[in-house]
């Protein structure tokens, strides 16, 4: 079992590397591979069980895209081969067509979803948020977490959608649709530790992506508890999901 | 103009208002101000000079020394340590600054600048000084990351803006750097470290060529002596460095580059936890920098009360109860508090009573800073019993399993009035109530509560 964690240095904000700790102590036996900036990811020529990459600054997301760039064509074959992917908050934003702040073009990305992210420099996005995740064609199981973003996404790429929005903002304020998911590409703007808060998807992940087929998720029990304490709280008539 | 001395006026009558019927609404008369002249800021007559101190952590404690000290040498300073950072408080303080002519009865103000809220006071006035102390992660919501605020303060900072910047605080040193500054630091301490033990340090690659950093010492999180091995970059050399820091004789020296070599001056330390050494050598700096000579520097800090560690501290029988401040939503600072108190000698019990109470009623806490905050240093022995309570207690249950807290030294108290039943209150154990700024007025209730249960104990001899 080995899980490639791309630039941990940079991409580490909102408790996200908590998503690796999760796995790490889910997996005990896993290799926990940590690419840096500088150095050529692992998945590009050898096989791994997941990639994972969070969120990051703004400065980031560009260094992001200048070392993965070169590897375009290489990481839309792997998505098409069916490599496991996870990809939370801003990380997202590396995968589109560009990211435009203020109305104004900051960066190209990879461009390998038909997506474009807009963002303010100012005004923050913060919500609650729950959504329908598909495991087979008669189950969904619930996903819950947190916004906490400087803008939205737009485009036809949200059609592959990773989550069925139930309670907050799809990719946008217009949509329901929230995420991608390409094969085994999953990227979502959910910001922070969405596995040590999703004990469910956690173990479909690991048991039907990563091959882990008997694995169950770190402290099992008490994450269980917080998981179905926050479903009900956030779901409850009358709870507030936008912060002000 | 007009509308400027309606707004002066209506301000300083809400004022009065509020005094007569006993009302505390220390924001109001600024509310009052630009609600009526937007540009109120702009407008009001202010001190010749003005002092700003920004940065995430010890803006209030560091205005307030700097208050504190001036006043030693009899110097009256307008200020908002009664208010708030941002925009209100500052015109509420403004107001209160001028008489009903609208003239400034001040030479000098202070004030403690909220680092987001920059975007609404520059240009409307410009501090001759400000002191940067620190850029750390803080709310997820407000504030996003340290780089970003960072950004903000480049974009707005006026140009004539002399900044005192902590040159220990890489993303802190980023800030503005056309302007004129002075850098304050520490020098190497017994407690640093070389490789970082935290979960977070948000400046572990060079700004220069993005190769990783080393670090000549780290002594939390970002904060220590960095350079880069491929480029060159490095940590800036400070011009006020402390040295032989010694929390026993609650002193330390200060090596200023501009003075002749091996000339230092010792100074009084405060406090001995590090957030408020460093809030030292920022005040010895400052003062410095506005043209107090060293002997001036040295009888103010004499003249400053010490601030007990334990300024909360009540003894009952063996036991020792402590209310201890421990900012919720700000990982960095609550990580700082939770490494100093499991440091401390003797066994403890703790209450972790950080959850939002305002966010419970809005909409529910963003709880991803607790995997970025240092629960790991709670993981110790002389830490017998974790009580977590209120409408996150799950959360931090969870949390305290992640950092490897055994499940027999968690309670779970699901009401926080139920909080004295869950306490073990072991003979000679040190409880610490740890309360965030929304909890503060409920640490009260709780905190007596506490000592009422202690008092009961020591009387039935429980306590030994």
């Amino acid at each position: 079992m080995r899980i490639e964690v791309l630039y941990p240095e940079i991409c580490n904000l909102y408790g996200e590397l908590g998503n690796i700790r999760c796995l790490k102590e889910s997996l005990p036996d896993a290799e926990i591979i940590e690419t840096h900036i500088k150095d050529k990811p692992v998945f590009l020529d050898e096989e791994v069980n997941l990639v994972y990459m969070g969120t990051m600054t703004e400065r980031g997301q560009v260094m992001v895209i200048d070392a993965l760039n070169p590897y375009k064509d290489v990481i839309k074959e792997r998505i098409h081969e069916g490599m496991p992917f996870l990809v939370t908050g801003n990380a997202f934003e590396v995968f589109g067509k560009e990211i435009i702040e203020d109305n104004v073009k900051v960066a190209d990305g990879l461009g390998l979803f038909d997506f474009v992210s807009r963002r303010s420099s100012i005004q923050r996005v913060n919500h609650l948020y729950v959504g329908d995740f598909r495991v087979s064609e008669e189950e969904t199981i619930k996903v819950a977490g947190f916004k906490s973003l400087f803008g939205y996404a737009y485009g036809p790429a949200f059609e592959c959608k990773l989550f069925d929005t139930v309670l907050g903002y799809g990719a946008n304020e217009e949509i329901k649709e929230e995420g991608i998911r390409c094969h085994n590409f999953m990227a979502t703007y959910l910001t922070g530790p969405l596995l040590i808060l999703n004990p469910p998807f956690t173990k479909w992940l690991m048991n039907e992506l990563m091959g882990a087929k008997d694995a169950v998720p770190a402290h099992y029990d008490a994450a269980m508890d917080a998981y179905n304490y926050r479903i009900e709280e956030y779901l409850r008539p009358g709870k507030g999901w936008k912060y002000h | 103009m007009l509308r400027y001395y309606i707004a002066l006026w209506a301000a300083k009558l809400s004022l009065v208002a509020l005094k007569i019927t006993k009302h505390n609404g220390t924001n109001f008369p600024g509310i009052v101000a630009l609600r009526i002249c937007p540009d109120f800021l702009t407008r009001v007559a202010k001190p010749e000079t003005i002092i700003g101190v920004t940065g995430t952590n010890g803006k209030t404690t560091v205005s307030n020394l700097i208050k504190d000290a001036l006043a030693v040498k009899g110097v009256q300073v307008l200020s908002n340590s009664h208010g708030s950072n941002i925009a209100t408080g500052v015109a509420t303080s403004f107001m209160n600054g001028v008489n009903i002519f609208g003239k400034c009865r001040y030479k000098m103000a202070v004030l403690e600048i909220d680092e987001r809220s920059v975007t609404k006071f520059f240009p409307a006035f410009e501090p001759d000084y400000m002191i940067v102390n620190n850029l750390t992660r803080d709310s997820i919501m407000r504030n996003g990351h340290p780089e970003y605020i960072a950004g903000i303060l480049t974009k707005y900072m006026p140009a004539k803006t002399k900044l005192i910047i902590n040159g220990d605080d890489l993303i802190a040193c980023s800030v503005s750097p056309d302007n004129e500054r002075k850098y304050f630091g520490i020098s190497r301490m017994d407690t640093d470290v070389e490789e970082c033990i935290n979960l977070i340090n948000d400046m572990m690659i060079c700004p220069e060529c993005n190769e990783m950093l080393k670090y000549d010492y780290l002594r939390y999180h970002h904060i220590g002596k960095a350079y880069c091995p491929n480029c060159g970059f490095k940590s800036p050399e400070c011009d006020y460095l402390g040295v032989n820091v010694d929390t026993d004789a609650m002193s330390i020296n200060v090596v200023e580059k501009a003075e002749p070599l091996n000339e230092t001056v010792s100074y009084k330390l405060i406090n001995d936890s590090v957030f408020n050494i460093y809030n030292v050598v920022a005040l010895v700096a400052l003062l410095r920098e506005i043209g107090y000579s060293s002997a001036d520097v040295k009888e103010m800090l004499e003249g400053i009360e010490i601030v007990k560690t334990r300024f909360n501290e009540k003894q009952f029988g063996t036991y020792t109860f402590i209310r201890q401040m421990s900012k919720e939503k700000n990982a960095l600072a609550s990580s700082r508090v939770f490494d100093y108190v499991s440091s401390r000698p003797g066994d403890k019990e703790l209450v972790l009573m950080m959850n939002c109470l305002g966010d419970t009623k809005t909409w529910s806490e963003n709880m991803c800073w607790l995997y970025d905050c240092d629960f790991e240093f709670l993981n110790n022995d002389s830490i017998r019993n974790i009580v977590v309570t209120g409408e996150r207690a799950k959360d931090y249950y969870l949390r305290l399993q992640y950092a490897g807290v055994p499940v027999d030294r968690i309670t779970i108290v699901p009401d926080e009035k139920d909080i004295p039943s869950g306490l073990k209150l072991f003979p000679y154990s040190n409880v610490y109530l740890f309360y965030g700024t929304d909890s503060l007025e409920l640490s009260y209730v709780i905190g007596e509560a506490i000592e009422e249960t202690m008092k009961k104990k020591v009387a039935e001899g429980g306590d030994r």
